[in-house]
């Protein structure tokens, strides 16, 4: 990809201490967004998806600090940002964020209307009447009906649904360059899902946003991501098109993952899981993180970190599996399970 | 919101009735003895004493004597005081103590709600550090250490280091109603310091803080518009009841300072058996809590969108 990335974030290291104990939560990560796209981040709770891009806005819990690595946006390297005032130009204004649970992320006491014009006159310098207008605007945008009537009533007032709407409302009031979602659709049932996404997707285009999903359902990512970074304890450990990540991984544990989806179970027979617990993050990881759930894992797992090894130009895994002189190792089956399956329905 | 106001309305009503009627039963069940002063028990005979009963209807059955009361109570008629202040309307006694009381009452209040929420802002500002840990450490001091112990210590710093008088005087009620404020007011300084300061807490974990964080508030702002209103509902819930009850003043520091208030009324006129003094008594604190508690919900379903909801299911 000859693009230049609109966010890069480069061996990003992020500690936590608790207790007097440190816990390294990111261990060297990077990544590279580029203008416009959709990046889903795939791993499971704990993995630090959400710790990674929540460092992009300075939102990282009061005992945890960025320790290494440098994260330049708009050339300047946000990840020695240190003070509150300094987030500020950032945050909200040129990279906002939805989050989870939409019962709890609004204010209970205050209007709908008020919320989101709280963003509009804080970013866009609008006052009174014209704020209000552009909050109008924005529940209009949103798809909420009424806007008028909805503008004076109180989060209790509206469903699930209704509610991530508006925090959405919120969070893209300000015509921010970034957009995170961060589960946007967990707490919502599966009708609600889709139109939540479909609505992101629409103001994607409208707004000209570049999109940054985190999720542990694989199901959402097939559906909006143009590309899939997966994140396995602190590091991202596979990345690519989506279709690549899909039909052609190589990482083990994008291969557990996969081989876990729903869609691919057999009636009468029990899903895969991923047999295991992810590692102590308190300790310091020794070889590849995954290579103590990896059946197959090879004895140089255990000892040597592996360096990524580029599949395409735009995919690239970090195992061991792929350097030349490893031995032969075939996909397991539920990946090209998944791969005609998918064939068969074109 | 306005079908639930006279549902709440009307049973503090009922409630008030109830205490009512049971404070009558209850004074009645006394020997009639107590319904003469010290001096007539001593020159009536028995005779004279059932004779002055039956003309005061004080014989009559029960029911009778209950109705007459309802009745009474209704023109605010409270009898007059036996032993405190003998033939003296109950009104009257307790007008002038009430007005002490409550002066210094909603004085120390006002200090202590500006002064305590302050304390309660700024320790939320400065959780876990120097701050927060004085703050805590005086309602510690203040709760556990014996109000009269605490009073002393006011006292003697207030008479001998600052001059100020040690005992309240009518004549001179300026400069010595400043230590009984004091003394109040340290209660419940540490009180909504706490209070404050748990709730704000309380409020700055949840959700929606994040989210106004992440929208790109500045601290400070999302303290003023979105943490200390919150954190002020429940507290504003109890504010009206703290207010009224200022009215029936404190006993111990009335009793300490020697105010001539409403705290040493009550038990005075208990322990001499004054009993249409403790009669209008009780059913003046009922009220008044039950009123306090009334406003309260008022003043909550004001500032709370979500309670008028709550009132639709006929719960609450």
């Amino acid at each position: 990809m000859a693009k230049e990335p609109i966010l890069s974030a480069k061996d990003v290291e992020i500690q936590f201490s608790l207790r007097g104990r440190k816990l390294t939560a990111i261990r060297k990560c990077s990544l590279d967004l580029y203008e416009g796209e959709t990046l889903a981040i795939v791993g499971e709770s704990g993995s630090g998806k959400s710790v990674f891009t929540k460092s992009f806005i300075g939102m990282l819990d009061a005992n945890g600090s960025i320790t290494g690595g440098s994260i330049m946006y708009e050339g300047v390297d946000i990840s020695k940002y240190k003070t509150e005032k300094e987030w500020l130009t950032i945050r909200g204004k040129k990279i906002a964020m939805v989050m989870q649970d939409p019962m709890t992320s609004l204010n209970p006491l205050k209007k709908i209307g008020k919320q989101i014009q709280e963003s509009i006159e804080l970013h866009q310098g609008l006052k009174g009447e014209a704020a209000k207008k552009e909050a109008l605007e924005m529940l209009k945008k949103v798809g909420i009906p009424d806007p008028e009537r909805r503008y004076n009533q109180y989060p209790h007032e509206f469903s699930g649904g209704m509610r991530q709407r508006v925090v959405i409302a919120i969070a893209v009031a300000c015509r921010p360059q970034i957009l995170i979602c961060d589960e946007p659709t967990t707490a919502l049932d599966v009708t609600i899902q889709a139109q939540i996404l479909d609505l992101v997707r629409h103001l994607q285009s409208e707004l000209h946003m570049t999109v940054i999903y985190i999720t542990h359902d694989l199901g959402v990512v097939a559906n909006v991501a143009d590309r899939v970074a997966v994140m396995y304890a602190g590091q991202i450990v596979e990345y690519g098109l989506v279709n690549e990540i899909f039909y052609d991984a190589w990482h083990p544990y994008t291969w557990a993952l996969l081989s876990a989806l729903p869609q691919l179970g057999v009636k009468g027979q029990e899903l895969p899981s991923i047999e295991g617990t992810p590692p102590n993050l308190f300790n310091t990881i020794k070889g590849d993180a995954f290579a103590p759930r990896n059946k197959h894992a090879l004895a140089i797992d255990f000892v040597k970190e592996p360096p990524f090894f580029p599949i395409s130009e735009t995919h690239s895994a970090k195992t061991w599996y792929l350097d030349p002189r490893a031995p032969k190792i075939e996909q397991p089956e539920a990946v090209r399970r998944l791969r005609e399956k998918m064939r068969e329905r074109r | 919101m306005i079908k639930y106001t006279i549902k709440r309305l009307l049973q503090s009503i009922v409630t008030v009735l109830i205490i009512v009627t049971i404070v009558f039963l209850l004074l009645r069940m006394l020997p009639t003895d107590y319904y003469f002063t010290e001096e007539q028990l001593m020159k009536f005979t028995e005779e004279q004493k059932n004779e002055q009963l039956l003309a005061a209807g004080l014989l009559d059955p029960i029911p009778v004597q209950l109705f007459r009361f309802y009745g009474d109570l209704l023109h605010f008629d409270l009898g007059e005081s036996r032993r405190i202040q003998n033939g003296v309307p109950v009104e009257e006694v307790i007008g002038g103590k009430f007005a002490i009381s409550m002066r210094l009452g909603l004085t120390s209040l006002a200090i202590s709600l500006v002064i305590g929420v302050a304390v309660g802002i700024l320790q939320t500002r400065h959780k876990d550090r120097l701050f927060d840990h004085i703050g805590t450490a005086y309602t510690i001091f203040v709760n556990a250490v014996p109000g009269l112990v605490s009073y002393s210590l006011v006292l003697i710093f207030g008479s001998r280091v600052l001059g100020l008088p040690s005992m309240y005087s009518s004549r001179n009620p300026g400069p010595s109603s400043i230590l009984p404020i004091v003394c109040l007011a340290m209660t419940s300084i540490a009180y909504y310091a706490l209070w404050t300061r748990r709730y704000m807490i309380d409020e700055l974990n949840k959700d929606y803080i994040k989210l106004a964080r992440v929208k790109g508030m500045s601290t400070k702002t999302i303290m003023v518009r979105h943490v200390l209103r919150n954190a002020f509902v429940p507290i504003a819930q109890y504010l009206p009841a703290s207010m009224l009850l200022t009215i029936g003043g404190s006993l111990l520091v009335e009793r300490f300072f020697s105010v001539p208030g409403m705290g040493p009324l009550l038990t005075d006129s208990i322990s001499r058996y004054d009993t249409n003094i403790v009669q209008a008594l009780v059913i003046l604190y009922a009220s008044l809590g039950i009123l306090g508690v009334f406003l309260g919900d008022v003043l909550m379903m004001i500032i709370d969108p979500r309670i008028t909801l709550a009132s639709k299911g006929g719960s609450r």
